[in-house]
């Protein structure tokens, strides 16, 4: 069972289902959105003021790290859902009865993720030779020069994410949500760590960077060392210098493909804990079973036998009409409840304490501190917003229901909104004390901005994850380091825009409302 | 109260045609919707449940066209599709709970009416266990209970003892004969023995149309003097497959006792009681032989 045509046949499978489905298309827009933003010159690789001239090693270098860079991150979440296909389709039972080990399947799995993100990759090198072209600054071509990076930056570099998104989905901490919030941070910190510390990080940044900062010392010795790949600005550009490619040594080679062991050995440490689709196992994670269920684990034993004098259908108390009215608060109760259902005593206490400490924290800037965590801890809450009904299969249960389009997906958003303001509450209640109005605008505009946003990922994709990842790197890039345009909670005065979020908000709960319209047969 | 069907086909992307012009008139009652796998029942169950449109024709509820008031239906709907999902972490009271509060009901009426569901479904005792950690037949008789929520005027059920051990199947067969009172029941399956014992009507689909729809007294007319019960030697029954329609065999000392369809009787075949099966199997091969010719 075991051998390599298995393997070959298993991968095979995997990346023929990922790529048939209309998802991959999105995957291979936002390469093709990578792609783009580099060959225009929206995402920008500069030293100080310089960049290379767009010869073969400069434009496979600086595609390699848009690809490492951009790819570890997205990637991730694009491709972690291998085992979770296999639940869904319910493939994974058959699997698990055959004698396949779960190394096996772990590295399977792996490779197979390996291949979804290395496409993503080769869509970027082949931009890369397309640019050399179009922007003719040399016309030399180097294929070997252009693809070298590739080879021996992005492949590492993707082999390690592919492995990465494997453990997650097999530890049962970080399968779910918690996994993809943890995840941005992990990668955050692994790219600052190499930074810091010049080490060879797994997505190769270091390796490429040091070589330029040492060929432009040698043309500016008054160069200070920085470097930035950023989105959008390209004004600080205003000199270019000749690269001719990072010097790949087997010292480097070695280190590179250190990360292709790292990587396998990460599929290895994640076969640990495969529950080879073990219901048992599965659920124990999620929820202890009740004495009951732990006793029987089966079908509830009758408790009347037909025998012993059938219920009957003629007992069933009739509906009033007036029983069948709209009642949206209840619905609104309902879907709070069902949000927040499954959340342990801890989870109540931190946001709790958040709440209090947003009102009691003694200066503005602590508040707002506050008030950035307290807006991060409830993410998975809202992540099950709109994508509940197509992750649990329930549908046709409730599409099938009166008015759902008009009253249960705006039950889920005031429910939503409701989280928001209340775990947010505490530092509202001080700047409405205080008679601070214009952050307590801006507090609403995020109050209303992060259920929108939820519900609009949820209702678009059918699942949580875009959420996750959109939201924790939105709230990294704005609340928490206040970048321009992203700060959603505008505790900084300068940077808040109320108004836009409050529009922003709008507009995602019309996409919301559509999107529902759409996969419904009938409003 | 009514449920007009009129010349309803779908079509899907690909192009294949799941329903081509299906036309069919309801009046409260038990339906019983019979057909072989892929015949394009679960289609229709999902057009009349609101779920999927139709392509071609229209569907009406009590005269008002579902494409174009799908909420005056839905409404009164009680639906239990063949695949549906639950949420894990709710237990059952919780979940009907939440959709009865979708469906619009008061909490006051719907409480009383989850336990009296929970009760007639016999998961009274597991009510306050987590979904996630059921089985599959305690998790459709859930379904069962969520379909009753609104005491539905229609109540539209896709193979709904698919998962349920035979106790459960006969106590919801006596509970789908109980509500079929001032109501319209569907109920779409492939075995005919759940619809013999319930169904008052029986429309019999294949390959997206309808083949045949009447009273099981009527099916079983179609097939009066045309089953036989046949004693013959084992090593002649693969012979006698490829001769006759054979509707059932059971080995016994004499030798193998096929149950024949056929105009005619096999040498030495005895005439005997038809039963739905036989009449499903005969109409079924009657409409394979018309397409093919």
């Amino acid at each position: 069972m075991n051998h390599p045509r298995v393997l070959y046949q298993m991968v095979r499978a995997d990346f023929l289902e990922r790529v048939r489905r209309y998802s991959f298309l999105l995957t291979l827009a936002f390469a093709a959105y990578l792609a783009w933003g580099a060959a225009t010159g929206r995402v920008v690789l500069r030293l100080d003021e310089y960049r290379g001239v767009f010869n073969s090693a400069w434009l496979g270098s600086m595609m390699t790290m848009v690809g490492t860079m951009f790819i570890s991150l997205v990637g991730f979440y694009i491709v972690k859902n291998a085992i979770l296909r296999d639940e869904q389709t319910r493939v994974g039972r058959i699997l698990a009865s055959t004698p396949m080990s779960k190394i096996f399947y772990t590295l399977a799995k792996t490779l197979s993720n390996f291949a979804v993100l290395t496409l993503m990759i080769a869509v970027l090198a082949v931009t890369a030779l397309f640019m050399q072209f179009t922007h003719a600054e040399d016309a030399h071509y180097h294929l070997g020069t252009l693809l070298a990076p590739f080879l021996w930056v992005g492949i590492p570099a993707m082999a390690v994410t592919a492995a990465v998104a494997v453990l997650f989905e097999t530890l049962p901490v970080l399968r779910g949500g918690v996994g993809n919030v943890i995840y941005f941070f992990v990668w955050v910190g692994a790219l600052a760590a190499s930074d810091k510390k010049g080490i060879d990080d797994y997505a190769g940044l270091f390796v490429i960077a040091h070589s330029m900062q040492t060929a432009l010392k040698k043309v500016n010795p008054a160069y200070n060392n920085d470097f930035a790949l950023s989105i959008g600005d390209h004004t600080q550009v205003t000199k270019r210098f000749v690269w001719t490619g990072v010097d790949w040594t087997a010292a480097i080679i070695w280190h590179r493909m250190l990360w292709i062991l790292i990587a396998l050995a990460i599929a290895a440490v994640a076969s640990l804990f495969f529950h080879r689709f073990d219901p048992a196992r599965a659920w124990s994670f999620r929820r202890k079973k009740s004495p009951a269920a732990a006793s029987t684990n089966g079908d509830a034993q009758a408790t009347s036998p037909i025998a012993e004098g059938r219920p009957s259908a003629a007992r069933l108390t009739p509906l009033l009409s007036e029983a069948r009215e709209n009642r949206f608060w209840q619905l609104v109760m309902s879907e709070l409840r069902l949000m927040l259902q499954g959340q342990r005593w801890w989870w109540y206490a931190v946001a709790l304490g958040l709440l209090i400490a947003g009102a009691a924290s003694p200066t503005v800037a602590a508040r707002s501190g506050v008030v950035t965590a307290a807006w991060l801890w409830p993410a998975l809450v809202w992540s099950q917003m709109g994508a509940r009904e197509s992750r649990h299969a329930t549908e046709s249960l409730i599409f099938s229901s009166a008015r759902t389009l008009n009253r249960q997906l705006p039950a889920v958003w005031v429910a939503g909104f409701i989280v928001a303001t209340v775990t947010g509450g505490g530092y509202a209640l001080r700047l409405l004390a205080s008679a601070d109005w214009h952050r307590l605008l801006a507090w609403f505009a995020g109050a209303l901005f992060i259920p929108s946003l939820a519900l609009a990922l949820g209702t678009l994709s059918g699942t949580s994850k875009p959420f996750e990842a959109i939201y924790t790197v939105w709230w990294y890039l704005g609340p928490l380091n206040h970048a321009p345009g992203f700060d959603f909670i505008g505790s900084v005065t300068p940077v808040s825009r109320p108004f836009f979020y409050i529009v922003s908000s709008a507009i995602l709960m019309t996409a919301a409302y559509f999107a529902r319209r759409m996969r419904m047969a009938y409003a | 109260m009514q449920l007009v069907i009129d010349k309803v086909s779908k079509r899907y992307s690909g192009g294949n045609w799941a329903l081509k012009g299906f036309t069919l008139e309801l009046k409260p009652g038990v339906l019983g919707l019979l057909g072989p796998n892929g015949a394009g029942k679960t289609t229709l169950m999902s057009i009349l449940a609101t779920i999927t449109r139709a392509t071609e024709g229209r569907v009406t509820w009590n005269g008002s066209d579902l494409a174009s008031h799908p909420d005056e239906l839905r409404a009164v709907l009680g639906f239990l599709p063949q695949d549906f999902g639950v949420y894990p972490n709710l237990n059952a009271v919780e979940f009907l709970e939440y959709l009865a509060a979708v469906k619009g009901l008061d909490a006051a009426t719907s409480r009383r009416r989850i336990d009296e569901l929970l009760n007639l479904v016999n998961l009274a005792d597991v009510r306050k266990r987590p979904l996630g950690g059921y089985s599959g037949g305690m998790k459709q008789r859930v379904g069962i209970a969520q379909a009753l929520l609104n005491d539905p005027q229609l109540l539209i059920v896709d193979e709904p003892t698919a998962g349920l051990d035979p106790e459960e199947r006969v106590r919801f067969r006596n509970l789908l004969s109980d509500l079929s009172g001032e109501r319209i029941v569907i109920l779409s399956t492939h075995i005919v023995s759940d619809v013999e014992a319930t169904a008052t009507d029986i429309a019999l689909i294949a390959q997206g149309t309808l083949v045949a729809h009447a009273s099981p007294e009527e099916l079983l007319r179609r097939v009066e003097g045309k089953v036989w019960e046949w004693v013959l030697p084992s090593a002649d029954l693969n012979t006698a497959k490829q001769k006759y329609l054979i509707s059932n065999t059971s080995r016994r000392s004499d030798g193998v006792h096929a149950r024949v369809l056929a105009d005619a009787p096999p040498n030495g075949a005895q005439p005997v009681s038809p039963n739905l099966e036989d009449a499903y199997l005969f109409c079924l091969s009657h409409h394979r032989a018309g397409v093919a010719a």
